[in-house]
């Protein structure tokens, strides 16, 4: 089938694949999953009864829910290392695939916190007090009680979060991260640069091809985030 | 810290006129962007809940291929990939980013509004058209006032959305706020100064219209509802 592809679109294809595609990945899948994890953990503490806790985790979502991903990525890449360098702290020095990770993950777990309190507060009453009265503790209530119950309301968004983190993932190009859209804009400006046959002295290229590497894109992702976006449908229409 | 007691709030004032006219875009492109996706979310938002034929098809594509699609991707494909069809399509920046804007947002209000629309019950249609209403009339009297407040929540986060996107047309240089603000901090290197004042800038706005929000849908909201 590959065979079929005109000349200058197969390294094209190769490369956004091959580097972008699995870049674009990485960057999702960390993400999510450090999104869940904080997120989880943020939304159970939004359900205590301690002001002062709830009070900052409330901060926190509001503060990464409201700033545009693309200010937080650029407050995580330009101006983090600046007090790296002045602490002699270089983890936070973060190269532009983990400031990517780090800034979707906070806006996800902002995310998944404000999910993960409305599916703790869903589940009755009696399901703490039961727990309480078998011995469990504030922790294992939660962990072995509650969260598992809730986790059945946590799907959908879930799975929404998923989408959004692989769309939004196209902002790492911003910063130079070679993810799917960084790998096509790269691509479209390298054919765009017209090249000399050494052999006949003839000029040769010159044409970015960016309609169809902008379409395969679009099409790319429609591919990945259709199925899921059906799939978060279908388990929301199962909750009721 | 160092870095924090050389924090310069001069710098900031020395550029509050660069940074007002960037903010003057953003606001622009949001009121633009805004504008347009109440638009198209309205008309065909009715023409998804009402199955006018053929539109009601064609919205339904248009609304799943912008939504399972990342806007940044949608941007770079208006901005340089059109342009390739033919020349007549050639825009500015500014029109691109209007464009995209108003192409993603009408996309998720148009979902909005659908859903609104067909949360109106049933029966209070029919009455109206007991009552010799037209289709229109029963839109205009009937749906659009009951359905436009159902809808009128989630259609506000993606008011919220719109202007937030207002940041990434820093992608294809058009000179709003983000990137006035980083076109400084590559001259001058006074990063955390210009962050702040986008971090600032924009949880204002989104909190406040948060607050906004709120305090419609308390208004708005249809008596029986609460």
């Amino acid at each position: 089938m590959t065979n079929r592809l005109p000349e200058w679109a197969q390294p094209v294809v190769d490369y956004i694949i091959h580097v972008g595609l699995k870049n674009t990945l990485i960057i999702a899948s960390t993400s999510v999953v450090l999104s869940v994890v904080i997120g989880v953990v943020l939304g159970t503490l939004l359900t205590l009864d301690a002001r002062l806790v709830r009070s900052a985790v409330r901060l926190y979502i509001e503060i990464w829910r409201g700033l545009p991903i693309i200010v937080t990525i650029f407050l995580l890449y330009f101006a983090l290392p600046t007090v790296s360098d002045e602490l002699h702290f270089p983890a936070l020095d973060l190269d532009p695939m983990r400031a990517a990770i780090l800034g979707l993950a906070l806006w996800g777990s902002a995310q998944i916190a404000e999910a993960t309190r409305g599916a703790v507060q869903s589940i009755p009453r009696e399901q703490h007090e039961a727990a309480a009265a078998l011995g469990f503790g504030w922790v294992g209530r939660h962990t072995y009680v509650i969260l598992p119950q809730a986790f059945r309301r946590l799907l959908p968004p879930l799975v929404g979060l998923c989408v959004g983190v692989i769309q939004n993932s196209t902002l790492a190009s911003i910063i130079g991260v070679p993810e799917v859209l960084e790998t096509a804009q790269r691509s479209a400006n390298r054919l765009a640069v017209p090249t000399v046959d050494p052999a006949t002295l003839s000029i040769e290229g010159g044409d970015s091809h960016a309609l169809e590497i902008y379409l395969f894109v679009f099409f790319l992702f429609f591919v990945i985030s259709f199925p899921l976006t059906r799939l978060a449908a279908y388990l929301e229409r199962r909750l009721h | 810290m160092t870095v924090f007691a050389a924090f310069d709030w001069q710098y900031i004032w020395d550029h509050r006129q660069v940074l007002a006219e960037g903010l003057k875009v953003t606001l622009e492109l949001a009121a633009i962007g805004i504008a347009g996706s109440f638009v198209i979310g309205l008309v065909l938002g009715a023409c998804r809940a009402y199955r006018i034929p053929v539109i009601s098809q064609l919205a339904g594509v248009y609304v799943e291929l912008i939504r399972n699609t990342p806007i940044l991707v949608q941007i770079f494909l208006i901005a340089y990939g059109l342009p390739r069809l033919t020349k007549t399509l050639q825009f500015d920046f500014f029109f691109v980013a209007c464009l995209a804007l108003i192409i993603w947002g009408g996309a998720f209000n148009t979902e909005n509004f659908r859903a609104g629309f067909e949360a109106v019950p049933k029966r209070y249609r029919e009455a109206a058209f007991a009552l010799g209403f037209s289709r229109i009339q029963t839109f205009l009297n009937i749906s659009l006032p009951i359905g436009g407040r159902i809808a009128l929540p989630s259609s506000l986060n993606t008011y919220v959305s719109v202007f937030k996107n207002t940041a990434l047309m820093t992608a294809i240089s058009v000179e709003e706020l983000t990137n006035v603000a980083k076109q400084s901090i590559d001259l001058d290197f006074r990063t955390w100064e210009m962050i702040l004042v986008l971090a600032v800038t924009y949880l204002t706005l989104v909190w406040l219209l948060s607050i906004l929000i709120r305090l419609l849908e308390r208004r708005l909201a249809l008596p029986e509802a609460a």
